[in-house]
């Protein structure tokens, strides 16, 4: 990955409010995204390289956000995946990582944490209230 | 028929007649039929014979036919030459009952026994001469003139009638005012020795004429009238001459018209005590003013105690202002009231209650019928709007009329009572109207409690099922909450650069007002399901009651991977019901087809949501699991209270839906579809379209 280019984020979320809040929080951090509304669709438009990191609902119509995990996984996809979710269950949390997600969140999210794990997931940084990202000094 | 069998009775009993079949004859003649023994004694008197002479057959068979003749003189010499030619053939003069004289054209037969000797004599007579005296009598159904006879035996009270005669006849009244009651001894002691069925059915009422015999005259003898019996038997026991009748009217009353009482005393030795007493009148029916009084007092009785508040309504004075409005042309009196509310004022003080019975005086807490002896205005005190009702009732000509009005009491409580009026029939121009009155406060209020036990029920199995759903409610609430964070969140850091971006701020800004209000809904729609409320009918779409049910239940259906299709039918007639309860209905079948689906493990796991209109205009819902069905042994109990195949649960789901849709009008089956599953659907009507 291009440490100076900002990274490509998908988010597949079917709550649209919530959709479009995750949408503008990256806006306002200069990190351009790609918002899906069901995972199929997502998995249509995923190519090897285009998304940098999704972000995904576990509760969604058709294919679950665990499933999309798992199918990336088995399609060998190395993109790092962060699962957010209102379910507060440990089962799903625990199968949730042993799949392989690189985060766990429960809603409503705290975007610090978020962009935590986002930071770390693509080892990218981007200071909170700066201007529109691309701080190359990490 | 009895009248006549009773006839026979006295012929057979005397042993002259040749057979009954003879003697059945002699009744239905036509002609006056008399058999008489060879000392004048009458053995035989027939029904013809009654009309013709008036006697009835209980007064004149025992006494002598010379005593009948009005001219003693004709009748020795008439009597002679029956005695040597053995027949005879001519007019006579005789007395009638009602103590004039009549002339009869007779025809008299001695009979012989089989040695030759003279036996009887026998005798066909019939009325003479041009203007017959009883001519209007003899138009008269005879049945109507019948006479009402008695025997009575007065041995017993002999002393007392000798006594009283004394007191008679001296005039002595001060001390005859020392015994008030002495006409009540007498007839107390006067035994009823024979009747005939005349007077059995005028004041025999149900003992019949065998349950009079050997009874006291006063057990039978009509109040009214009494004095008039006691004095004429005084009168008859202690006149020398025997068999001179002794008459007395009664007071004209009702039904019988001028009736007269006759009395005399028996003529044949060796019964002194015996007196007959004959009653004539006609009447305009085959009742007598006796029986209608004793009728009448029975029902009177009957009101009295009946078991349910009686007031006899006298509102004669309204039917000649009903009448003058209808001739001024008053068709609709409601629209006339509008412009005339002083009638309904009117009605209240001109119609007036004449009688109570002891249940409407115990309704009101009064101590006497006499407490309700007023206008009608104070019954509807508590329900003003009452007596408009009933002259609309009254007006339009209806037998009767029924509401439920709260009344006040003489001792101050209000009452729930169901006031029935019942109004005259035009024939009947007495105008007596009857309002009865039912207390019912007791009714509804257990009505009430009953309908507070109903929704107090409902909304604990609403209560219970949401505590099932907390998680699902959970989720949809931290749905719109989430968004709302990220977006203040979001906020924030645009404010907080050094360049803010308002307008961007503005439109996350309104996101979170939206996302707000979306939350507050649903917390409003848990509020509602969770609130304890009156059952309330409005106007709604069914549809959209899905849409809120499925607030409940959509996490629950996600989580469990089911397949939930919905199709609703556009257009639905809009339908009056709780919004609630109807909510709750849907989610309780909801909530079924989840468990049903989730208990079992066939691979496709969807539910069918679907709504239409059926062919007689109902709304209809209908949902479809692919579930392990109902075992058919449960189709017909899967309703019923606290049936249940869970280990959890109270079963009293399925029970609540049933009762609510009930109560709505609806109906709501059960059944099993043939590709698998279980179907559950209710119906609700659409009311009809308010013009």
């Amino acid at each position: 990955m291009d440490l100076f280019e900002a990274p490509v984020i998908a988010i597949v979320e079917d709550d649209e409010a919530m959709r479009e809040a995750l949408s503008d929080l990256f806006q306002v951090l200069g990190l351009p995204c790609h918002t899906f509304e069901r995972a199929e669709t997502f998995l249509a438009a995923h190519e090897s390289g285009v998304f940098d990191c999704l972000i995904t609902d576990v509760r969604l119509p058709g294919i679950s956000g665990l499933d999309l995990l798992q199918r990336l996984k088995t399609m060998g996809s190395t993109m790092p995946v962060i699962v957010v979710t209102s379910h507060t269950d440990p089962n799903i949390r625990s199968r949730a990582i042993a799949i392989g997600a690189h985060a766990y969140l429960t809603k409503p999210l705290a975007s610090d944490a978020l962009l935590q794990h986002l930071k770390s997931a693509v080892r990218y940084d981007f200071s909170p209230g700066d201007g529109y990202g691309g701080n190359a000094d990490d | 028929m009895t009248d006549m069998a009773w006839r026979r009775g006295c012929v057979d009993n005397i042993d002259l007649s040749a057979n009954t079949e003879a003697n059945e004859l002699a009744d239905l003649a036509s002609d006056s039929v008399i058999v008489f023994d060879l000392t004048g004694n009458i053995r035989y008197w027939n029904p013809a014979s009654e009309t013709l002479y008036g006697w009835p057959a209980i007064g004149a068979v025992g006494r002598s036919i010379g005593d009948m003749s009005a001219n003693t003189a004709v009748h020795i010499t008439q009597w002679q030459s029956l005695m040597q030619e053995g027949a005879w053939e001519g007019h006579v003069d005789r007395r009638t009952l009602w103590g004039g004289r009549i002339t009869a054209s007779v025809r008299q037969t001695v009979r012989c026994s089989a040695d030759g000797r003279p036996r009887d004599v026998v005798e066909y007579g019939r009325c003479a001469g041009k203007e017959p005296p009883l001519s209007s009598a003899l138009d008269i159904d005879v049945h109507r003139l019948a006479t009402a006879s008695w025997e009575f035996d007065i041995s017993g009270v002999r002393p007392l009638i000798e006594q009283i005669a004394d007191l008679f006849s001296r005039g002595a009244m001060a001390e005859l005012a020392q015994q008030p009651d002495w006409t009540d001894e007498l007839l107390e002691g006067a035994r009823i020795v024979d009747v005939n069925e005349r007077a059995a059915h005028l004041v025999g009422a149900h003992v019949g004429r065998a349950g009079m015999i050997g009874q006291s005259a006063s057990a039978f003898w009509p109040r009214v009238g009494r004095d008039v019996l006691a004095e004429l038997i005084v009168a008859v026991a202690t006149d020398h001459s025997r068999g001179i009748p002794r008459m007395r009217k009664l007071a004209c009353d009702g039904v019988l018209r001028d009736p007269v009482v006759t009395a005399w005393r028996s003529e044949e030795g060796g019964r002194p005590d015996i007196v007959f007493v004959a009653v004539n009148g006609a009447t305009d029916d085959d009742r007598s003013f006796w029986y209608l009084r004793a009728s009448e007092e029975r029902y009177r009785k009957l009101i009295h105690h009946l078991p349910t508040a009686l007031l006899q309504v006298d509102a004669s004075r309204m039917a000649p202002v009903f009448e003058k409005l209808k001739n001024t042309g008053v068709s609709d009196l409601n629209a006339y009231l509008d412009q005339h509310p002083e009638l309904v004022e009117f009605m209240k003080n001109v119609v007036r209650i004449t009688e109570a019975n002891q249940r409407a005086v115990a309704l009101f807490g009064g101590t006497a019928p006499a407490d309700f002896i007023t206008p009608v205005a104070f019954l509807f005190e508590a329900s003003p709007q009452t007596p408009r009702r009933i002259m609309l009732a009254r007006f339009e000509g209806k037998r009767n009329y029924t509401e439920i009005m709260k009344v006040r009491t003489f001792d101050g409580r209000l009452l729930d009572v169901q006031l029935s009026v019942t109004f005259p029939a035009p024939p009947e121009r007495l105008d007596v109207t009857l309002f009865s009155l039912e207390d019912i406060t007791e009714r509804l209020r257990t009505e009430r409690q009953l309908r507070q036990v109903e929704t107090d029920f409902t909304h604990a199995a609403r209560v219970s099922m949401l505590g099932e759903f907390a998680t699902s409610i959970a989720h949809e609430i931290n749905q719109p909450l989430s968004a709302i964070v990220t977006n203040g969140e979001t906020s924030l850091r645009w404010l907080s650069r050094d360049n803010p971006n308002r307008a961007k701020v503005e439109q996350l800004t309104t996101r979170i007002v939206s996302s707000a209000r979306h939350a507050s809904d649903i917390v409003q729609r848990i509020r509602g399901m969770a609130a304890k409320h009156e059952p309330a009918r409005v106007s709604l779409d069914l549809n959209d009651v899905i849409e809120e049910a499925l607030l409940f239940v959509r996490h629950d259906i996600e989580a469990k991977s089911i397949h939930l299709s919905v199709r609703l039918a556009s257009n639905l007639p809009v339908i009056l019901a709780d919004r609630v309860q109807l909510q709750q209905v849907i989610v309780n079948l909801l909530v079924n087809s989840i468990q049903a689906i989730a208990q079992g493990c066939r691979p496709v796991r969807k539910i069918d949501l679907a709504t239409r209109v059926d062919g007689e205009g109902a709304v209809v819902f209908s949902i479809h699991d692919s579930g392990p069905g109902i075992p058919d042994e449960n189709l017909d109990n899967i309703f019923d209270s606290f049936f249940t195949t869970k280990e959890t649960g109270m079963g009293i789901g399925l029970a609540v839906c049933q009762s609510i849709i009930l109560a709505h009008g609806g109906s709501i089956g059960a059944s099993n579809c043939s590709d698998g599953g279980a179907q559950f659907r209710f119906s609700l009507p659409v009311p009809p379209k308010a013009d």
